[in-house]
């Protein structure tokens, strides 16, 4: 836009007039890093059209997200002194496991978000983005018999196009379903949970996660794989 | 950080968890102190493995069972070598 700056420019991809949920990190990358990884990947993509070989502008991305979201000696709010840990009574070919994820799936047609926030586009969320942050925590149950196309996303904090093209890449319903026909895992549960991770952390802490955890134990889960996103 | 209020709900009810998630965030989850965390050298959005690739993705959940089920000890976590393909390649 005229008389942009570059700043104004790489803010408005989180959360403004140009979303880019793959490239938001660029904001907090900062000008500098920001000016140097354009400029980096202009050159790389200069070499992909002789080579075709991709890796490089993967590991680019890669790397730019790292720098940008686990920065040396950052302070993050939520840090614990204590660890708790749970070990297996049993080997886990004779357990139940169960598959929790922040990746916002859902069975298309249910109620996937708290009310206020259900009835927003993929986009719309994306707009009213500080209202996830104060929302309570809602977990939609996900039957891991169900096919991919009863299923959708709906989670602004993360770009879900790969989610869309295939699950597994963030809630691994079918490799889980093999590993328990393989006998990897005694039984896989029969449903799998999913929220939107964009919520209120402390009502998480406070209310819900130890709601959750008394939920699937009473369902029979006596393991548990989690994938945040 | 959800997933990691989740997992240490879950392991202060006795259920063991592991975590499944991209390096990318690896610092806002270890000083949560989770017991169990595989980080994947993945782009955001796609911690398990590239779509379709299943045996990538089928890979990656085998380190985590491994993990589950030989872990020890709390914040017992590895970085996983392999870097983000696309499917097929």
């Amino acid at each position: 836009m005229p008389g942009e700056s570059f700043s104004e420019y790489i803010n408005s991809l989180s959360y403004g007039s140009r979303t880019d949920l793959l490239f938001k990190w660029l904001k907090n990358a900062g000008e500098e890093s920001a000016e140097q990884f354009i400029q980096e990947l202009l050159a790389e993509l200069g070499e992909v059209v002789d080579t075709g070989d991709l890796s490089t502008l993967f590991n680019m991305i890669y790397e730019g997200q790292l720098a940008a979201y686990s920065p040396p000696g950052e302070e993050t709010r939520w840090q614990y002194d204590d660890a708790p840990f749970a070990k297996l009574s049993k080997p886990l070919s004779e357990m139940r496991v169960g598959l929790l994820t922040s990746s916002g799936h859902h069975v298309l047609g249910e109620p996937h978000a708290p009310p206020e926030l259900n009835d927003y586009t993929q986009e719309e969320a994306t707009e009213h983005i500080g209202e996830y942050g104060r929302a309570k925590p809602f977990l939609s149950a996900v039957p891991t018999d169900a096919p991919q196309e009863k299923l959708g996303v709906h989670q602004p904090g993360y770009d879900i196009r790969a989610a869309l093209k295939d699950r597994n890449t963030v809630m691994p319903i079918d490799r889980m379903n093999e590993l328990e026909t393989e006998g990897v895992i005694g039984e896989f549960a029969q449903t799998a949970y999913s929220f939107i991770g964009l919520t209120s952390q402390i009502r998480l802490t406070k209310e819900d996660a130890p709601a959750w955890a008394e939920r699937v134990r009473d369902e029979g889960w006596e393991a548990a794989v989690l994938v945040p996103v | 950080m959800s997933v990691g209020h989740v997992s240490r709900a879950f392991e202060s009810t006795g259920i063991p968890t592991v975590i499944v998630m991209s390096n990318v965030f690896r610092g806002r989850v270890t000083v949560m102190k989770p017991a169990r965390t595989v980080f994947t050298q993945h782009i955001m959005g796609r911690p398990v493995g590239a779509p379709w690739d299943a045996e990538r993705q089928t890979h990656v959940l085998r380190e985590a069972l491994k993990m589950l089920e030989q872990a020890t000890e709390p914040q017992t976590s590895i970085v996983l070598p392999e870097r983000y393909r696309v499917a097929g390649r």
